[in-house]
């Protein structure tokens, strides 16, 4: 296991500035900052229809932000380096390659096996060794659980599963930063544990995670940093005991209150 | 009716087969191209497209023979009978798959394409790795439908002077007086090659079946 670094000092992997999104008249996001740094998780709360999602969307550019500036280690995403060209679909898709994205609705693809699912971007996009990529991919099933489904199809499997799977495919990219987003939210409550289990392992072996959530528990005992939105803005941000035992603004202390009482 | 008229109808039939065989062979996927063109909104492209297939599918089989024929020498393209047919049944068939491929594509499930942009796939391997290998399954009974229908249309060329399985049949009828066993003959022929066309499909779709069991 790899000691917590100081996240002070860790190289930032990610920092998005100013972003901006609107869709027709209705503004969801307004100027939103965030950093995440090496190894840190980073967890985005907030109520339903505040933007975590679109914003997250924006961080590998699903969502086209209509202003502002999202840097993997340093480099533009979605606008070329010489001037404000837009990028082609191929360069967006070369720099998506490192950032590996959880969605809340597994979007596994259903004609491929769970193992092929796994090797289909390594392989087609990365074009890496296929043996290579084979012991990966069963070594990162076997990590998350389910080497026995390595050969089934996605709709044989519960949703737990199905996520586990969502995730050793996100892995198998060997990304810089995971996103999650609301990587729970679809699950029969009995199958959250098994999911939040394994990305509690990753968030300890020292993996960059963003993290759109509704799972408080998770939140306050993994993250490293919590970033609280509401309509479009960031309300609230920092170390989960904070967030947590200290809100300092109403609309936090209103949002907790409702998890609480549950 | 003698066996010399069977062997004559059946010669007929292997006309037909070819060139609806032909006409599908180019129509499969050149509806499709023309699909994805629609499916990605090209513009001027799209809407070309468009137009094409409201007037060709609108338009019967034996006028568009004709047209073919006839009219394209005008404008200084002209071509033999049977280039004519082929190309007659292919801008037709064409236009029906495209509408089969647009609606496979539509119908593409847009969070697994999320999930292929996400994880780094440019447009052509998106296309080639996870929503043709998808859509092929779900319009192939479309698909082979279209190509019963289009066996079917194909007696529409003989306006060209060609002899298919139809004109073949009706040449022997007007020869012997006798026009019913030749037409038996004829529909005997077509149910043959329509039951190969949709045996193939059942057998695809068996295949696909057992790939899925063994899986389990």
């Amino acid at each position: 296991m790899i000691p917590p670094m100081d996240a002070a000092e860790a190289p930032v992997v990610l920092a998005a500035h100013g972003i901006s999104k609107s869709f027709g008249a209705n503004t969801v996001l307004t100027d939103m900052e965030l950093t995440v740094r090496k190894g840190e998780t980073v967890c985005l709360l907030g109520p339903s229809g505040s933007g975590k999602s679109t914003f997250l969307r924006c961080l590998n550019w699903l969502e086209e932000p209509d202003a502002g500036s999202v840097l993997l280690k340093g480099q533009r995403i979605g606008v070329r380096a010489s001037g404000n060209i837009v990028m082609s679909d191929g360069e967006l898709a070369a720099i998506r390659t490192r950032i590996g994205m959880v969605f809340q609705h597994f979007a596994l693809w259903p004609h491929l096996t769970v193992l092929q699912n796994v090797m289909e971007a390594p392989i087609h996009v990365q074009r890496r060794d296929k043996a290579e990529v084979r012991r990966e991919a069963e070594a990162l099933l076997e990590r998350v659980g389910i080497a026995d489904k390595a050969g089934q199809y996605p709709a044989r499997l519960s949703g737990g599963q199905k996520q586990r799977v969502g995730i050793a495919r996100a892995l198998a990219m060997k990304p810089d930063l995971l996103l999650f987003d609301e990587p729970t939210s679809a699950l029969d409550p009995e199958l959250v544990g098994e999911v939040l289990a394994v990305m509690k392992d990753l968030a300890r072996e020292g993996m960059t995670m963003v993290v759109v959530t509704h799972e408080m528990a998770f939140a306050r005992d993994v993250a490293s940093r919590v970033v609280f939105l509401d309509r479009g803005r960031i309300v609230e941000s920092g170390s989960p005991e904070e967030f947590f035992t200290r809100p300092k603004t109403d609309r936090a202390k209103q949002f907790l209150l409702r998890y609480s009482a549950q | 009716m003698t066996w010399y008229d069977v062997y004559a109808i059946f010669q007929g039939a292997v006309f037909t087969v070819a060139i609806s065989l032909a006409s599908i062979v180019i129509g499969l996927p050149l509806g499709l191209g023309f699909a994805l063109i629609r499916w990605s909104r090209i513009p001027v492209l799209d809407r070309i497209v468009v137009v094409y297939v409201s007037v060709i599918r609108a338009s019967p089989a034996v006028t568009l023979a004709l047209l073919i024929f006839f009219a394209l020498p005008v404008v200084g393209i002209s071509m033999g009978a049977v280039t004519a047919a082929i190309v007659t049944l292919t801008l037709s068939t064409a236009t029906f798959n495209t509408e089969i491929w647009r609606g496979a594509l539509m119908s593409f499930p847009s969070d697994q394409l999320e999930s292929a942009r996400a994880f780094g796939m440019p447009r052509a391997l998106r296309f080639r790795r996870i929503v043709f290998p998808q859509i092929l399954h779900s319009a192939l009974p479309a698909l082979v439908n279209e190509m019963t229908l289009q066996v079917k249309s194909s007696p529409a060329i003989a306006v060209l002077g060609l002899v298919d399985i139809t004109r073949a049949a009706s040449r022997v009828g007007a020869r012997t007086y006798d026009p019913l066993p030749p037409f038996v003959v004829a529909l005997v022929l077509y149910s043959l090659i329509v039951a190969v066309f949709v045996m193939s499909q059942r057998f695809i779709e068996r295949r696909r079946a057992a790939e899925l069991e063994a899986a389990r």
